[in-house]
């Protein structure tokens, strides 16, 4: 076992592709995260757009139709998350991990009643048309292949940079979670743009979705998103809800993951498993220490 | 006119009892209780294929209880499964600790029969049989085909987690290989799951990455991302427990079959002959159970008719133990 077998080009690819899931659900959560709104609930808008991607796609025979369709999902989850939060006042944990546990059932249950197959959808007629993949020639002796989603994850990227940091409607959206009476003042709705935040975290969990059915896989399968939506929540922490700086953290996660996995050899399995969470751990440690210190500093200086 | 009315409904509610009365069921019972989900087309589903064909033929009445891999339901579960069942078949070796407690299902429902299949206990009542699968034996064959279609070197295998059951399938699948061609570097992936065909596909793209060109899959769903990975660098793989080349008949050379439903099938059905309370039963090649398919004949073949023989070949020296596979379990003749 030597470190080429560990880190080469298809462990990169690797990381790129599995990351995407979380960069474009992260994407989501930080915008209602920017709002001031934590949605633990991403998990759940996922598995609703893979599902939704996945039904759209096979019935319609086009792959943008199910792009559509989950965004569609993702965005009827969102306003729900909207209404609920903003309007009722409901506490956003509970919502968040109702949303979560309900998108598993209802989507199981669609799957065991319209369709009649359990575990995943394999239609029996028809195909599941799924996103295109760009070739990108070779890299020592790997075919780079990609999703079309991961490029467009990253454009998606570069423009909430700049929504949030260089438009009005990213410091309006920020203003309502940080100073919603200060965003009064100045005649603006904090209300509106908390809608907004959650309306946009839907869209993004259903495109996240989407990769999911269309891109990295071609099917559905229940409880698909498997709790990558919780790593998503701890990127846009990490990444202190900047979109680039969750798209680090994306990266980071997915590195230690695939990178663990080709680590098997040398360590038991059942550890490299640990590693992702053992990041996660770090990195907090290391947050904290950071806030720390700067804390310090400003003490230092008054 | 009310009466009669009220002789109506007391009839229209009469009849289904009697009905019910007069349709005595001739077969008991049987439940399934699965670690994980339905739908892997591969272990579960083998399991359920089973009792569906218990119920088309016989009429018997059949559940499936799903754990989904939470491993507070498993013991739960039995105890639902044991109240409306004569058969409770716990399959997956997730059970072991469920059905090793002292005051187990086994003690509280001693009329009821168990089966526990793909793991065996040490010591345990008459109303129990553990019922194992000689999977290190169609392992070797499946390892043996990998070993002659790789033109790298090296072959891998994604397995479901680090226990003595997929062990068992890794040992006999890289014994074959190395049997093959001794050269052969035989590799391997745990994916730590048997519900994430995501996960599956990481694993087997690292090794078909890592140089392996053919991926053997021993994890249940998860297999399913590693078809999908095969798909995607356009690679083989061998399927696991069904006959699964229609996933992929260009990609998906063989399936190392193991008949779980038909084990049940058999018991069931024909509780005299195959229900032996109390002990083992090694599930193996000699008796069928344990298979190597290579889908239907319209699919196309990677595996030459040529091959195809040398397997029969060897088939035939494992049952008469010319051979012998290696295997975890320590088998107590």
């Amino acid at each position: 076992m030597d470190l080429s077998s560990i880190f080469n080009v298809g462990t990169l690819l690797n990381t790129f592709n599995t990351a995407t899931i979380v960069i474009l659900a992260g994407l989501g959560c930080l915008m209602s995260e920017q709002a001031g709104m934590m949605c633990i609930g991403i998990d759940g808008m996922m598995t609703a757009g893979a599902f939704a991607a996945a039904v759209g796609s096979w019935y319609s025979g086009s792959w943008l139709v199910g792009v559509l369709c989950a965004v569609l999902v993702g965005l009827l989850f969102g306003c729900f998350y909207g209404v609920m939060v903003v309007r009722y006042h409901s506490d956003e944990f509970i919502i968040g991990v109702a949303f979560n546990i309900f998108a598993v059932a209802l989507t199981t249950f669609i799957l065991r009643t319209v369709f009649l197959q359990s575990g995943s959808f394999h239609p029996a007629t028809g195909e599941i048309k799924t996103l295109p993949y760009l070739s990108l020639g070779a890299l020592g002796g790997t075919n780079i292949n990609i999703s079309l989603m991961v490029p467009v994850s990253w454009v998606l990227i570069a423009l909430l940079q700049i929504f949030l940091y260089r438009t009005p409607y990213g410091i309006w959206l920020h203003a309502s979670g940080e100073h919603p009476d200060s965003l009064r003042s100045v005649g603006r709705s904090p209300e509106k743009m908390k809608y907004l935040g959650s309306v946009l975290c839907g869209l993004f969990c259903g495109l996240s979705g989407a990769y999911l059915s269309l891109g990295y896989l071609s099917t559905f399968t229940e409880n698909m998103s498997a709790e990558r939506g919780y790593v998503a929540v701890a990127c846009v922490i990490f990444g202190r809800s900047n979109p680039v700086l969750v798209f680090l953290a994306a990266l980071l996660f997915g590195f230690i993951d695939a990178a663990g996995m080709r680590m098997q050899g040398l360590v038991d399995p059942t550890l490299t498993a640990a590693f992702p969470y053992v990041g996660t751990i770090l990195m907090m440690v290391f947050l904290a220490l950071r806030n720390q210190r700067k804390l310090k500093a400003k003490a230092g200086h008054s | 006119m009310r009466k009669f009315l009220v002789l109506l409904l007391v009839l229209s509610l009469a009849c289904p009892l009697l009905a019910a009365q007069a349709e005595q069921p001739k077969t008991p019972s049987v439940c399934i209780v699965v670690a994980g989900g339905l739908g892997d087309r591969s272990f579960y589903d083998s399991a359920n294929e089973g009792i569906t064909r218990l119920a088309e033929e016989f009429g018997t009445v059949t559940g499936v209880i799903e754990c989904k891999e939470d491993g507070s339901l498993y013991e739960s579960s039995l105890f639902d499964a044991a109240e409306q069942y004569d058969y409770v078949a716990a399959v997956g070796w997730q059970f072991i600790d469920a059905l090793k407690k002292d005051d187990s299902v086994l003690s509280l429902f001693p009329d009821t029969r168990f089966l526990f299949i793909d793991n065996a206990l040490e010591d345990f009542p008459e109303n129990l049989m553990c019922i194992t699968y000689a999977q290190n034996e169609g392992s070797f064959l499946a390892g043996y085909i990998a070993a002659s279609l790789s033109q790298s070197g090296a072959v891998g295998v994604v397995g479901g987690d680090d226990n003595d059951t997929i062990n068992d399938f890794i040992v006999g699948y890289e014994a074959g290989a190395k049997y093959c061609s001794p050269e052969i570097r035989v590799e391997r992936q745990y994916a730590n799951t048997y519900e994430d065909p995501a996960k599956g596909k990481e694993c087997a793209l690292a090794l078909y990455n890592g140089g392996c060109d053919i991926v053997f899959a021993v994890a249940g769903k998860t297999g399913e991302g590693v078809f999908e990975a095969a798909r995607e660098v356009d690679k083989l793989a061998i399927g696991v427990d069904g006959d699964q080349k229609y996933i992929d008949p260009d990609r998906i050379v063989c399936s190392m079959i193991k008949r779980v439903g038909q084990s049940i099938y058999d018991v069931v059905s024909n509780p005299d002959e195959y229900f032996r309370g109390g002990t083992v039963w090694n599930a193996n090649m000699e008796t069928g159970y344990i298979d190597l398919g290579y889908g239907s004949e319209d699919d196309p073949q990677q595996v030459s008719n040529q091959l195809k023989e040398t397997i029969e070949a060897l088939k035939q020296q494992i049952i008469s133990e010319e051979i012998v596979v290696p295997s975890v379990f320590a088998v107590a003749e």
